[in-house]
């Protein structure tokens, strides 16, 4: 079957209404989750996927409703942004610039409804990409060997330590501590149980659930009672024209469609998300543009750009996850996971033994952002509205439906108490600046890398030769290599050249 | 100290110890070169390797919340243990009463209106969750025993 009819196929099972349904609601709590700041993707995704999980949604359905989720996130982080000048999450960073200066002119619908727009055109141009590409990586994909699958997981982390940038160590580390504590637990080739410490609880090792749930949301929690004060920031009424004109259409689309493509490629590279997409795409524009431009100061550009660019890494990110079983990013690490809990092993396989899963998304991700589209340009005030919900109510609302997710997992206090645990040593971790995306990067990752390098190792009988034998290993072992001492020779020549300077 | 020199030994420790732990990790039966041991062992290796190069050279000083700070974020913790604790003898509904009150009073809400949201969020979620889409809570040991 070609890929669309397989695409077709998938239509047909995102269009059954209980997955229409869970994408709208998925799509409605995603710009919601997105929007409030200090919420982002990977706290919603975290949140949602215990109870979709506990409602016994079936694995396509769950799928459907975390990806709708993920992307209304990155639609919603924009209100915040252009209406508050706070970002709703770390990829509408860069949409506050020119977004609040637009509202403050009296152009905030204007700043809205373009953004929305851009952030569409940014999802569907590159969901396209997604259905091109990924079915060419995972047929590549399939002759990898348990070598290849080391070399391609030590990749995947050796790009997110070498994409963060300036803290390589501590992204590793993090990555090092998500691997541990994957191993705890019975060792499925041996039985023997580790670093269990006799507890019952801990046999099946650490809940995938808790730990998420953990790391994601009460630190979270924890972050946000820190920098809880009690004056808030001034909300810019949403008055004045709502729509954007013909004028403005024709000014943004092009930096729309390359902030698009740029976005996805961004995507697709595992680590680098959507911030630095968005980051990328407002700096490429500022310099096209350069002197014609206002960036800075209201840039109707300046708003379309990161927010397509944002949209379109998020997407992009789902190509690593559904071809190779590495995640692009933190949530589609998370996403991971939710595959695991149902017993499918993510990775090229998916497109042949799954299609119903994988076509089902794709096709779920056209049908979600038209859905995006008319939530956040015609009701977007009813989600500014809920901008001005009082602290005091959110965080409990927040603190209870994660419990509700991590008891629904096992029905034990054991894990609510894990659950605390593990939420201040993720908070202290977050406040010495360890990036919790390398960290369940490692842990979503561990159980894998761990089990082909001692496939690898039985199949050579023992010889570590065989980890970097064949090309594909090799080539991927050396880019690592690469990535992960760029940085620092990058930083060294630029020392350099300032002292000649 | 700076943070990361704390953190840095704290880690050193831990490894350490995680890496006398996981040489006892041995099968009986091997069938395999590479036995349970060897990865964890490999993890506690590079952990101690990136610890000490944080020791070395420690990043920027963490700006950790003052002491009034500090204290409601203990206190927020100390919740959510409790929450934990009681939430199968008191049940899902009055434990998340609870929780939202001190929640709510840490946010800065007033006592009414922590009382009643408490109450609506307690009664409320527990029938969205447990009665209308059968993700099971307890219903609490407590007040089993008075029914």
């Amino acid at each position: 079957m070609s890929a669309f009819e397989h695409l077709l196929h998938g239509f047909g099972i995102a269009s059954q209404w209980s997955n229409l349904l869970v994408a709208a609601i998925g799509a409605f709590i995603g710009t919601l989750v997105g929007m409030l700041p200090g919420l982002g993707p990977i706290n919603g995704v975290a949140i949602l996927l215990p109870l979709a999980y506990a409602m016994k949604l079936p694995p396509e359905t769950a799928l459907i409703l975390l990806a709708a989720v993920y992307m209304g996130c990155e639609y919603g982080g924009r209100i915040s942004s252009i209406l508050l000048n706070v970002p709703g999450d770390a990829g509408a960073i860069m949409t506050a610039i020119d977004g609040y200066p637009m509202a403050r002119k009296g152009l905030a619908g204007v700043a809205l409804s373009i953004s929305a727009w851009s952030s569409f055109v940014g999802s569907v141009i590159a969901t396209i990409g997604l259905v091109i590409f990924a079915p060419v990586l995972a047929d590549w994909a399939v002759a990898f060997g348990p070598a290849e699958y080391c070399a391609l997981m030590v990749f995947a982390i050796a790009c997110l330590a070498g994409m963060v940038g300036d803290k390589p160590v501590r992204t590793l580390l993090a990555a090092l501590i998500g691997l541990t504590l994957a191993t705890v637990g019975v060792d499925a080739n041996s039985g023997v149980y580790r670093f269990t410490f006799d507890n019952v609880h801990l046999s099946d090792g650490i809940q995938f659930i808790v730990v998420v749930i953990g790391f994601f949301s009460v630190s979270e929690l924890m972050l946000m009672l820190e920098q809880h004060t009690e004056t808030g920031q001034q909300l810019v009424k949403n008055t004045g024209r709502m729509m954007f004109n013909a004028r403005e259409a024709a000014q943004t689309w092009w930096c729309t469609v390359r902030s698009s493509v740029i976005g996805f490629f961004v995507g697709v590279l595992p680590g680098a998300g959507a911030t630095i997409a968005s980051a990328i795409t407002y700096m490429t524009e500022k310099r096209i543009y350069g002197s014609q431009g206002t960036f800075g100061h209201g840039d109707i550009r300046g708003v379309a750009a990161p927010e397509a660019a944002n949209n379109a890494s998020a997407t992009g990110s789902f190509v690593p996850m559904l071809t190779l079983g590495v995640p692009g990013s933190g949530t589609t690490a998370v996403m991971m996971g939710a595959l695991t809990l149902y017993n499918i092993t993510p990775g090229p396989m998916l497109f042949t033994q799954q299609p119903d899963i994988v076509w089902g998304l794709i096709a779920s991700l056209f049908i979600g952002n038209v859905m995006l589209l008319v939530l956040n340009i015609p009701l977007v005030n009813l989600f500014a509205r809920a901008l001005s919900t009082p602290m005091w109510m959110l965080v409990p609302a927040i603190a209870a439906i994660s419990a509700i997710g991590v008891y629904a997992v096992h029905a034990t206090t054991f894990d609510l108490v894990l659950m605390t645990v593990l939420g201040v040593f993720g908070y202290i971790l977050r406040k010495m600046d360890f990036p919790m995306s390398a960290l369940i990067l490692g842990f979503v990752l561990g159980e894998m890398l761990e089990q082909n390098l001692r496939r690898a190792l039985s199949i050579s009988n023992g010889d570590v030769a065989v980890l970097w034998s064949s090309p594909i290993s090799a080539g991927l072992l050396l880019a690592s290599v690469t990535m992960l001492v760029a940085p620092f020779v990058v930083r060294r020549l630029r020392g350099i050249r300032r002292q000649v300077a | 100290m700076n943070s990361d020199r704390v953190f840095a030994i704290a880690w050193l420790l831990l490894s350490a110890a995680a890496a006398w732990v996981a040489t006892g990790f041995t099968a009986e039966f091997s069938y395999e070169p590479v036995g349970p041991r060897a990865f964890p062992l490999l993890l506690c290796v590079l952990m101690a390797l990136c610890s000490i190069w944080l020791l070395l050279f420690p990043g920027p000083k963490v700006a950790w919340p003052e002491r009034g700070g500090a204290f409601r974020l203990a206190v927020m913790v100390a919740a959510l243990l409790a929450y934990a604790l009681v939430f199968q003898w008191l049940g899902f509904a009055i434990a998340t009463a609870l929780l939202t009150i001190v929640l709510g009073r840490l946010f800065g809400g007033g006592w009414m209106a922590c009382v009643a949201t408490g109450a609506v969020m307690g009664i409320s979620l527990f029938f969205l969750f447990d009665r209308w889409l059968e993700v099971t809570l307890p219903i609490g040991t407590l007040i089993e025993g008075l029914l």
